[in-house]
C-alpha cells in the first residue's frame, strides 16, 4: 500500500516505521524527541467516549490541545512537580491495523491505526484501546504530525482513567 | 469495633476539640464497606441527587440512561415535553429496559418478552395480553414503569430522590439555588449541555473528590505546573480574597477571585485581543441587564459550588458540571459536562473548550494531579488502619479553626468548607457518638453568604 504525498511516494512500512518509532519514543518518556515529531501548529486530540465526531472547539473532550498547549503539556510532563506521571508510568504500545486513507487536504496523509497502551503504575496494570486517526505532513526529514488524534475504544474510561501520560 | 447503634460503624468518626483547636476525621470513613452501604442507605438513598440537566433531553422523546446511586435511570423527555425520572427495569422481570446510552425513542421495548412502554410510563404493549385480563383490570396499571419518586428541577438543573419524603427540592437548596441561578443568568440565551462528556472513574473514595474540590490549599503544591502555565500566559495566580462557605444543608462554596479569568465576563491576556472586545460588550449587556451589583457578583467571580452530595459546579473560565457517582468505597465513577451560552460565538466557544478541556478533565493539566492525590490518599490511608494507638487512624481538617473561633470568614486555603461537609456527612449517616466534641463548640458556625 503506497501514497502518493506532494510527489512523494510513501508505503505503509514508512508510516509504520514513524509510529513505531514514536512509540518507541513515548514508553521512553522522550517528550523533547515526541515533540519534535509534529510541525510547528500542530494539534492533539483525545476525543471523550460519547464522541460522535463533533467539532474540538464546541464540544468537551478530554484533550484538545493546539501548538500552545501540546508545548505547555510537554514542558509539565518533564517536570518534577507533574505529580500523576512522577514517577512516570510505565507504558507498553502496540500499533497495528495501519492504514493509509485519502486526506480531505492535498499534501496531507491520513493514517489511521489500532493501538493497546498498557501502563503500569501504582501496583495497577490498566489497558487504553482505541485508534488513532491522524493527519501527517512529508517533509524532507520525514513524517510529521499535523493532527495527532487518539480515539479511545472504551465506553468510558474506567479506573485508572487519569490520562496523565499520552494515548 | 460495633457501633453501640448496632450498625457495625464505628463511633468518633469526626473529632472536634475546641481547646486544641483540631478536627479529625477517622480514616475508616474513606475505606469500610461498611460505611459505603450506610451511606448508600441513609444518604444516597434518601436525599435529593443531581440527576442531569434539562438540555441533555432537549427535545421530546430524547434519553439518556445514567445510574445514580447504584441504580440504572432512565432520564428522558417524554413525547409531552415533560421530563421523566424512571427505574431502567423492566417491571416484569427487571430485565435492563433500555440499553443504548442516549438516543430518541417515544417506545422503550424490553427484549426479553417485547413488553413495551410509552415514555411517559405507559404499558404500551404487553405479547399475549389475554392471559393476564382475567387477573382484572389493574393489572396494566400496576405494570406500568417505575417512576422515580420525586423529581424537581432548578434553572435546568434536574434532581431526583428515591425517598418520596424530602423537602421541597428548592427549599433544600437553600443558599445554593442562588449560585445556579447567577449561572442561568450569566448569558440572556441561557446555557445548555453541550455533547462530549468526560466520563471516568477513579481509585478513591467519592469524598476524597469533595474534599479536593473544597480545598484552596492544594491549588499550590498540587497544580505547581498549571499554575506555571497561568503564569506564562501573563495571569498572576494569588490566593488572596478568596472565601470558603458553608451554606448549610452540606452544600457549600468557594469564591475565589484571585484564580483566573472568566471567559465572555473577565478577560484575561491569554484569551486575546478579539476576545477583549467581545468581553466588554457582553459584560455591558449584563450591567444592564442584572444592575452593576448583581452582575458583578455572577461575572467576575469564580465559584466552586457542591451540592450535597453528588454535584460539583466549576463556575471558573468556563463551566464544567461535575457528578460524582460512588461505586465502592475505594471507586467513585466521574461524569462531566461543560454547560455553555446557547448561540455563543465560535471563537469565544472554541476558546472555552481549550481553556476549560486544558484544566478541567483528566486529560488536563490539573485534574490528573487531583486524581493522583485521590488515589495517593486512598492507598495510603492503609497504612494506619486497625492501627490502635489513639488518633492514629485519622485525617487532620483543622485549618482555619483559629479564625473560625473568632468568628472570622474562612479562607479558600483554610479547611473550613470541608469541616461543615463532614459535620453533616456525620449527621447524615445518623451514627451515634459518631461526632465526638470537647472543649467550647462555638453555639453555631458562620453559614451562608449574604449577596443580595
Amino acid at each position: 500500500m503506497t501514497a502518493l504525498i506532494g510527489g512523494r511516494e510513501i508505503t505503509r512500512a514508512d508510516v509504520e516505521d514513524f509510529l513505531y518509532d514514536e512509540a518507541e519514543i513515548l514508553d521512553a518518556w522522550k517528550y523533547d524527541d515526541w515533540l519534535a515529531l509534529f510541525e510547528p501548529g500542530a494539534r492533539f486530540e483525545v476525543p471523550a467516549t460519547d464522541w460522535k465526531g463533533e467539532s474540538f472547539f464546541e464540544s468537551g473532550s478530554f484533550v484538545t490541545d493546539d501548538w500552545d498547549l501540546l508545548r505547555a503539556r510537554v514542558k509539565r510532563l518533564k517536570s518534577r512537580k507533574a505529580h500523576a506521571e512522577n514517577p512516570p508510568s510505565r507504558t507498553h504500545r502496540m500499533i497495528s491495523n495501519v492504514r493509509l486513507r485519502e486526506a480531505d487536504e492535498p499534501g496531507l496523509l491520513r493514517v489511521t491505526a489500532s493501538f493497546i497502551v498498557h501502563r503500569a503504575r501504582d501496583g495497577e496494570f490498566d489497558a487504553y484501546v482505541g485508534r488513532y486517526d491522524h493527519l501527517l505532513v512529508p517533509g524532507d526529514e520525514g513524517l510529521r504530525f499535523r493532527r495527532r488524534r487518539a480515539v479511545l475504544g472504551h465506553e468510558h474510561l474506567t479506573a485508572g482513567a487519569r490520562l496523565s501520560f499520552i494515548l | 469495633m460495633p457501633g453501640p447503634d448496632g450498625t457495625g460503624l464505628p463511633g468518633r468518626l469526626v473529632v472536634e476539640d475546641w481547646d486544641a483547636l483540631t478536627f479529625r476525621v477517622n480514616r475508616v470513613a474513606y475505606r469500610s464497606e461498611e460505611v459505603f452501604q450506610a451511606e448508600r442507605d441513609r444518604i444516597w438513598a434518601r436525599t435529593w441527587l443531581y440527576l442531569g440537566h434539562e438540555t441533555e433531553v432537549a427535545t421530546p422523546n430524547d434519553f439518556k440512561t445514567r445510574t445514580l446511586g447504584g441504580r440504572p435511570l432512565i432520564f428522558c423527555r417524554d413525547a409531552d415535553g415533560d421530563i421523566q425520572a424512571w427505574l431502567n427495569s423492566c417491571p416484569h422481570r427487571g430485565t435492563i429496559l433500555c440499553r443504548e446510552r442516549e438516543g430518541s425513542t417515544k417506545l422503550f421495548q424490553c427484549f426479553y418478552h417485547a413488553w413495551t412502554f410509552r415514555n411517559s410510563g405507559d404499558v404500551a404493549a404487553i405479547p399475549g395480553k389475554d392471559a393476564y385480563e382475567a387477573a382484572g383490570e389493574g393489572f396494566l396499571d400496576s405494570m406500568r414503569l417505575r417512576a422515580v419518586p420525586r423529581l424537581e428541577s432548578h434553572e435546568g438543573f434536574v434532581f431526583v430522590s428515591f425517598d418520596p419524603d424530602v423537602p421541597p427540592l428548592l427549599e433544600y437548596l437553600g443558599d445554593a439555588a442562588d449560585y445556579m441561578t447567577m449561572i442561568s443568568q450569566q448569558h440572556e440565551a441561557g446555557m445548555e449541555v453541550l455533547p462530549g462528556t468526560q466520563m471516568y472513574g477513579v481509585r478513591g473514595n467519592w469524598k476524597l473528590g469533595v474534599e479536593n474540590a473544597m480545598d484552596g490549599y492544594h491549588f499550590s503544591p498540587t497544580h505547581n505546573t498549571f499554575v506555571g502555565y497561568l503564569r506564562e500566559t501573563g495571569f498572576a495566580v494569588t490566593d488572596d480574597d478568596q472565601y470558603a462557605y458553608n451554606l448549610g444543608n452540606g452544600h457549600s462554596l468557594l469564591v475565589l477571585t484571585g484564580h483566573g479569568g472568566r471567559i465572555s465576563m473577565l478577560w484575561e491576556p491569554r484569551f486575546g485581543e478579539d476576545e477583549k472586545v467581545r468581553t466588554e460588550a457582553h459584560r455591558a449587556e449584563m450591567d444592564r441587564r442584572l444592575g452593576p451589583e448583581r452582575a458583578r457578583y455572577v461575572a467576575d467571580e469564580s465559584h466552586i459550588l457542591f451540592v450535597w452530595p453528588n454535584l460539583l459546579l466549576f463556575d471558573l473560565e468556563g463551566l464544567s458540571i461535575r457528578q460524582l457517582e460512588p461505586v465502592a468505597a475505594d471507586r467513585t465513577d466521574v461524569r462531566a459536562w461543560q454547560l455553555a451560552p446557547r448561540g455563543e460565538d465560535a471563537d469565544t466557544r472554541a476558546l472555552r473548550m481549550k481553556t476549560m478541556v486544558s484544566f478541567v478533565g483528566p486529560g488536563g493539566l490539573a485534574t490528573p494531579d487531583d486524581i493522583e492525590a485521590y488515589e495517593a490518599v486512598q492507598r495510603g490511608i492503609e497504612a494506619t488502619a486497625a492501627d490502635t494507638r489513639p488518633g492514629m487512624d485519622y485525617s487532620d481538617m483543622s485549618r482555619g479553626m483559629v479564625d473560625e473561633v473568632k468568628g472570622v470568614q474562612g479562607r479558600s486555603i483554610d479547611e473550613g468548607a470541608m469541616r461543615g461537609f463532614w459535620r453533616h456527612w456525620v449527621d447524615a449517616l445518623g451514627v451515634e457518638d459518631g461526632l465526638a466534641v470537647s472543649g467550647d463548640r462555638p453555639e453555631r458556625f458562620l453559614e451562608g453568604r449574604n449577596v443580595r
